[in-house]
């Protein structure tokens, strides 16, 4: 208990930043209520530094927590800038204006303790070591989100999105419970590692390989893969776009966390020795099929979108489709080079993900029609370098990161995704992952030219600097990472590297005699071989 | 090749000095081993040299970005540019006969097993490189100071952008000379062209000047091509691009024994051919037949970069380059030869052309293509003394010209038609360029004695006329030399001397669009010039002192480097002069005797043939250009500035003066054989691609579309086709794997 303790403290903070942000949103004095975010980003802090000093643990991936979680920490408060002046904006108004402060009507409290509550869910994800864990800790990462849709804006649309989103939630979450279920029937318990112990002596059963594909197939849903991706557009666009940059960062995380940890109980190790093995036919067919449809899918369907926020939701589909590879791939020789691990690709990758999708997401969130509308069209993005010079730029560089463009750190994580899966001998999928990355060249570029080359022209509404700077400050230093974090780009891969260590689960001590069966079998085998 | 049986001639009779050269049995390649044997290290502080100028360069950036409106980046130019000469000076004091190598950071440090790939940012310092070193920096610094009046009507971004490219220039030249390994040099290499193209396309709105810096840059892409292909043949072969370990390299020394004994059959064509392709390289940079066409059209920069970049400095690297890796060039069958006929040819169409030219900043243009064709000869001819001391004769003389023709240039308004001006030098104030000019022209076209420009030439002169069956080209370049004089004393008898006339050119600057008068030179302008010519002069001195090695100071600063070779005629022909060469006096009677010119000994005989050719020339000139009196030699009947004797004999002499005037039509037969084909190519590739390929693309990029049209409905937005969808999805996935791992199963 003392041990799990250890590793909980940042979840710690953040749990008691989400208590009293409940309060101080409410303050009837502004500046005490202007002071939450604060909190939030004093309590991120708190917990990246906490993070940095969480000790291993053991377990199937011991060293996992303090670089998820200050990833996590990080990303958080570039998306903390991100949220600021999402919610309330019509109700500081009348404050302005004269009227008196209705907590009533007031969201900030409720909306900034549910993002520290989903971030909470997401840390307690990476240090999930139970079923039961895993799976609250997944749905308190989801649950708040779906109210944050739905306070996000005031229209209708982000209420209906947030519906959509709830339901389909709910089911995927029903899925991979039942998954969960399937798997504690085949093996009696919930433990993770013990789970990965009973496989690993007794190979995977029937029931307990069912019970895993459809455990992966429902988190599939909090990463938006094929079959589970269809809400994705619609509720990126109905939201707010602080919320959906934080909706592309979140839950995929916490999934792919998710997903690392239930593979690992059935092991990269049904391979030959040396070529760093290969999960169980059943997953790996099941996850390359996915992966293969995944990314097509998102990266088909975005090239005939004008909507930005839904080329940026089928792009999130599509990101998903290159991380699974990395998953495929699998954690390569224990103590292999970084470039064959495929765990240690796809952490470094949502860490670059998570960097280059603010950027894009900050970007539209700082431009406003004037009634108040976000910028959401192709349109609204044309010229932008002319016209709004810092946030043009930082659209064009953290989009030609996306895109996976040379030097910039996209493409860094993209090569370690390339090279795990070549180092598992994942030709035909690699392929598919280069022919995707130029179908998905097409509408980044589109939206590079857009805003690089076009001229901002006529437009019938043309759109303005929305009145949050610190959503500027959210795209630029998203931007400058793309760029600088180049630099530092050793120490993050080698702390991805050490994050993705996997110890497989060893066979159980007790062997149990051979059955008569197998007895007979092994003999006729060496009779065979001696033949 | 005919040329083939020419360099054994040229080499076989040091088959029989070899032995005797220092009275011991030392092979041929004893030299080069016992110089690249010892590399010591260097102290740091000569890294200022080369990153100095970079400083400049940084430091005018920052200027340009601040938007500075004052003379502060010539003078921070030309105090870092002044520091760095200083530097090279205390560097060639200080050298004390030992090559070194100064090391500044690790560029390419690859091992692979037995193997290795080095080229450091290191720099390799031996006599060839600090005689280099001591003109770039020298000359940079005066050309910056003169730059600083000269460009001053461009104060502001323009003014900065010509500085920094000033320094960049700078260290790139330094970074070619001093690089201790090839990639360096090919770094500074690239670097000057990049220097180059950005100067001469300074005046970036004029198209001519913009079509000026495109042709100098793709005429040089395939010299530089051959460069790059020699450069990895020679790591291909030798296993290295460092000097230190290419030239003491054994299988080296082994080839320039068996080059000496004529027997080439013993060295690889591999290793042959390294040459053949490091010379296409120092032909594009240097503007040699066939690729000398840029160079002309390179006089639309600014006149100091004319004088530094494209006459005193840049052009000569390649002359550098064959100097430097003259080991390589000696154990190759052909390349001397070709070298030395390729420099002739070029010197002799180029002053064709020179002498039909009207813009007198082409004209000195083309007199450089010429005389870096002598020096080429040169080098060909065994004489990398003369070909060196040519270069630093000429690096003086004809900056000294270029930058009195800009002074011209700049105070006429831009005018530089040789038959719009006349009597400059009687205007008030432009006596100083006047004087000057004089000095620059007798030295180019090398008045006996009086000029170090004739000691340089009749180096090479006196070395063809010696060598056995180069006595063709000897006559050869004294025709060209006479030519030479003749042309520049053109220029000067009528722009610098008689009635004074002046039409202003059309670039007015500043307030003067209306009421043109000439402006003379200022301070810098004529201190530099004074400067110059100064230089020039006392160049002479450098042909006396030191006269323990052959041919002087030049001679004894490449005889301590890997250019060190002397030909066997010059080491006769030092026993003649009765120099005090060893290798003379031992040298074997067997070998014969030095060859004569009109049965005198090579250099008086030039001073007889060359030097009375030279002040033919002056005197054709004034006959035909001077003015009336005494200006004119009391030879010449010009009165007016557009008028002289030449015009009815060009008149007489049907289509030739039109066809040099229009220079051979060389540009317009390239654009013929090479570029209007190449268009044509390159249209049908372009339709081709746009056709059959953008066709092909568009057929791929439209099938993920279709894609998308189809599965798009699946996106109805309607929350219940979702949950079915998602749970169909599952089912079907499922029922796949489950007949995949069935298959499976049933396969193995």
């Amino acid at each position: 208990m003392t041990e799990k303790l250890a590793i909980l403290w940042p979840e710690i903070f953040l749990f008691i930043a989400t208590c009293l942000v409940m309060i101080t949103g409410q303050w009837p004095s502004r500046a005490i209520r202007q002071f939450t975010p604060w909190i939030c980003a004093v309590a991120l802090f708190a917990a990246f530094f906490a993070a940095l000093i969480s000790p291993t643990t053991s377990g199937m991936f011991p060293a996992i927590v303090p670089y998820a979680k200050m990833l996590i920490a990080g990303v958080g408060m570039l998306i903390l800038l991100l949220l600021s002046g999402t919610v309330d904006r019509e109700l500081e108004a009348e404050v302005d204006a004269g009227k008196p402060f209705s907590s009533l009507r007031s969201n900030r409290g409720e909306f900034y303790a549910f993002f520290m509550f989903s971030l909470t869910g997401l840390m307690l994800t990476a240090s999930a070591d139970d079923l039961i864990w895993l799976f609250l800790a997944l749905e308190l990462t989801s649950l708040p989100t779906y109210i944050m849709v739905a306070i996000s804006t005031e229209r209708k649309k982000s209420l209906e999105a947030a519906v959509k989103y709830f339901f389909l939630g709910a089911l995927g979450a029903a899925i991979f419970l039942y998954g969960f279920a399937l798997i504690y029937g085949a093996t009696g318990s919930t433990n993770l590692s013990e789970i990965a112990t009973v496989f690993a002596t007794d190979g995977v059963s029937t029931l307990g390989m069912i019970g895993l594909l459809i455990a992966i197939i429902g988190i599939s849903f909090k990463i938006a893969a094929v079959p589970m991706h269809f809400y994705t557009p619609d509720v990126y666009q109905g939201a707010a776009s602080p919320v959906a940059a934080m909706l592309a960062f979140v839950p995929k995380t916490a999934g792919f966390l998710a997903l690392m940890f239930i593979l690992g109980t059935a092991g990269w190790n049904d391979g030959f020795a040396g070529s760093g093995g290969h999960l169980p036919v059943a997953i790996e067919a099941t996850l390359w099929i996915m992966a293969a449809l995944t990314m097509t899918v998102g990266n088909v369907l975005a090239l005939l979108q004008t909507s930005i926020k839904r080329i940026l939701a089928y792009s999130s589909i599509a990101h998903s489709g290159y991380m699974l590879v990395g998953l495929i791939a699998g954690p390569g020789i224990i103590g292999g080079p970084f470039y064959q691990n495929g765990l240690a690709a796809v952490l470094f990758y949502l860490l670059t993900y998570g960097v280059m999708t603010v950027g894009v997401f900050a970007v539209l969130a700082s431009l406003e029609h004037r009634n108040g509308d976000e910028a959401d069209d192709m349109d609204d993005i044309r010229g932008l370098c002319k016209s709004h010079p810092v946030l043009g730029w930082t659209l064009v560089i953290c989009t030609f990161s996306m895109l996976g463009f040379p030097p910039l750190i996209g493409f860094l994580g993209k090569v370690g995704l390339f090279t795990s899966g070549m180092a598992a001998g994942q030709y035909a999928l690699i392929v598919i992952l280069g022919i995707n990355s130029a179908i998905a060249a097409c509408y980044y570029l589109r939206m590079i030219a857009a805003a690089y080359i076009d001229d901002p022209g006529k437009i019938s509404s043309p759109v303005f600097l929305a009145p949050f700077p610190m959503r500027r400050v959210a795209g630029v230093l998203s931007a400058f990472c793309v760029l600088f974090l180049l630099v530092f780009a050793q120490p993050l891969v080698n702390g991805a590297y050490h994050a993705a260590k996997y110890v497989p689960a060893a066979a159980d001590e007790i062997e149990e005699p051979y059955a008569d069966d197998q007895i007979i079998q092994k003999t006729q085998e060496e009779i065979a071989l001696i033949d | 090749m005919m040329t083939a049986s020419l360099l054994n001639n040229l080499l076989a009779p040091l088959a029989m000095l070899a032995p005797g050269s220092s009275g011991s049995d030392e092979p041929a390649s004893a030299h080069l081993a016992h110089m690249t044997e010892h590399v010591g290290t260097g102290p740091k502080w000569i890294l200022l040299i080369v990153f100095l100028p970079l400083l400049g360069f940084v430091f005018n950036a920052i200027y340009a970005a601040s938007g500075n409106k004052s003379k502060l980046p010539a003078w921070t130019t030309i105090a870092l540019l002044a520091v760095a000469f200083l530097a090279t000076l205390s560097m060639f004091l200080s050298y004390d006969g030992t090559p070194y190598t100064v090391h500044a950071f690790d560029w390419f440090n690859l091992h692979y097993g037995e193997k290795s790939f080095v080229a450091n940012f290191s720099f390799y310092i031996d006599k060839l490189t600090i005689l280099w070193m001591l003109f770039v920096t020298g000359l940079a610094t005066l050309i910056a100071l003169y730059a600083s009046e000269y460009m001053s009507h461009d104060i502001g971004t323009g003014y900065c952008r010509f500085f920094s490219a000033f320094g960049l220039f700078v260290f790139s030249m330094s970074c070619l000379v001093m690089g201790d390994n090839m990639l360096m040099l090919y770094l500074g290499w690239e670097g000057v062209g990049l220097c180059s193209y950005l100067l001469i396309g300074y005046f970036y709105k004029k198209p001519s000047a913009v079509a000026a810096a495109k042709k100098a840059f793709i005429v040089n892409r395939i010299g530089d091509l051959g460069l790059a292909l020699g450069i990895y043949l020679t790591f291909v072969h030798f296993g290295t691009v460092e000097y230190a370990a290419l030239f003491s390299n054994e299988t080296l020394h082994h080839y320039i024994d068996a080059a000496v004994a004529g027997d080439f059959s013993a060295i690889p064509s591999e290793a042959q051919w390294i040459a053949m392709l490091l010379m296409v390289g120092a032909f594009g940079k240097s503007a040699q037949f066939p690729l000398y066409v840029w160079l002309p059209d390179a006089m639309e920069g600014p006149t100091p970069v004319s004088a530094l970049i494209h006459a005193a400095t840049m052009v000569t690297a390649g002359v550098y380059l064959i100097a430097r890796f003259y080991p390589l060039f000696l154990v190759s069958e052909n390349a001397l030869p070709i070298v030395a006929w390729i420099g002739t040819i070029t010197a002799l169409l180029a002053a064709t052309i020179g002498m039909a030219q009207f813009d007198i900043k082409r004209i000195m243009a083309y007199s450089t293509v010429s005389q870096l064709g002598y020096m080429f000869a040169g080098l060909g001819l065994l004489s990398t003394t003369g070909a060196a001391f040519h270069v630093l004769t000429h690096a003086f003389f004809k900056a000294l010209l270029f930058l009195a023709c800009g002074a011209v240039m700049h105070g006429f308004a831009g005018q530089l038609d040789l038959r719009k001006l006349s009597g400059v030098s009687w205007m008030k104030g432009w006596g100083i360029v006047g004087i000057t000019m004089l000095i620059g022209c007798m030295n180019l076209a090398g008045l006996p004695y009086i000029t170090s420009g004739f000691y340089s030439k009749d180096m090479i002169l006196a070395e063809a006329f010696v060598t056995p069956g180069y006595r063709l080209m000897g006559w050869v370049l004294v025709f060209t030399a006479i030519m030479t004089a003749y042309y520049t004393f053109r220029v000067f008898f009528r722009v610098f001397l008689g009635d004074q006339h002046a039409e202003p050119g059309e670039d007015f600057h500043g307030d003067d669009t209306n009421d043109f008068h000439p402006h003379a030179p200022g301070w810098a302008i004529n201190t530099v010039l004074i400067t110059l010519a100064a230089c020039s002069m006392l160049a002479i001195a450098l042909a006396w002192i030191d006269k323990s090695a052959y041919h002087g100071w030049v001679g004894s600063m490449v005889a301590d480097s890997t250019a060190s070779f002397h030909s066997p005629y010059a080491v006769s022909l030092a026993a003649a002069h009765g120099e005090g060469n060893p290798a003379a006096v031992a040298g074997p009677v067997g070998y014969g005797a030095p060859g004569k010119v009109l049965g005198m000994d090579p250099h008086g005989g030039m001073i007889v043939v060359s030097g009375l050719g030279a002040i033919f020339g002056v005197l054709v000139a004034a006959f035909f250009h001077g003015p009336k009196g005494w200006q004119g030699l009391f030879l010449g009947g010009r009165t007016q500035a557009d008028k002289c004797r030449m015009d009815a004999i060009a008149k007489r002499a049907g289509p030739i003066p039109r066809w040099a005037e229009n220079k051979w039509f060389v540009d317009e037969f390239y654009a013929m054989v090479f570029v209007t084909p190449l268009r044509v190519v390159s249209h049908i590739f372009h339709w081709i691609d746009k056709l059959l390929l953008d066709g092909l693309v568009n057929l791929f990029g439209f099938l993920p579309r279709v894609l998308a049209w189809i599965i798009r409905p699946s996106q109805s937005g309607v929350l219940q086709g979702y949950a079915v969808s998602m749970a169909g999805g599952l089912a079907v996935l499922l029922l796949v794997v489950i007949v995949i791992v069935l298959r499976a199963g049933g396969a193995a």
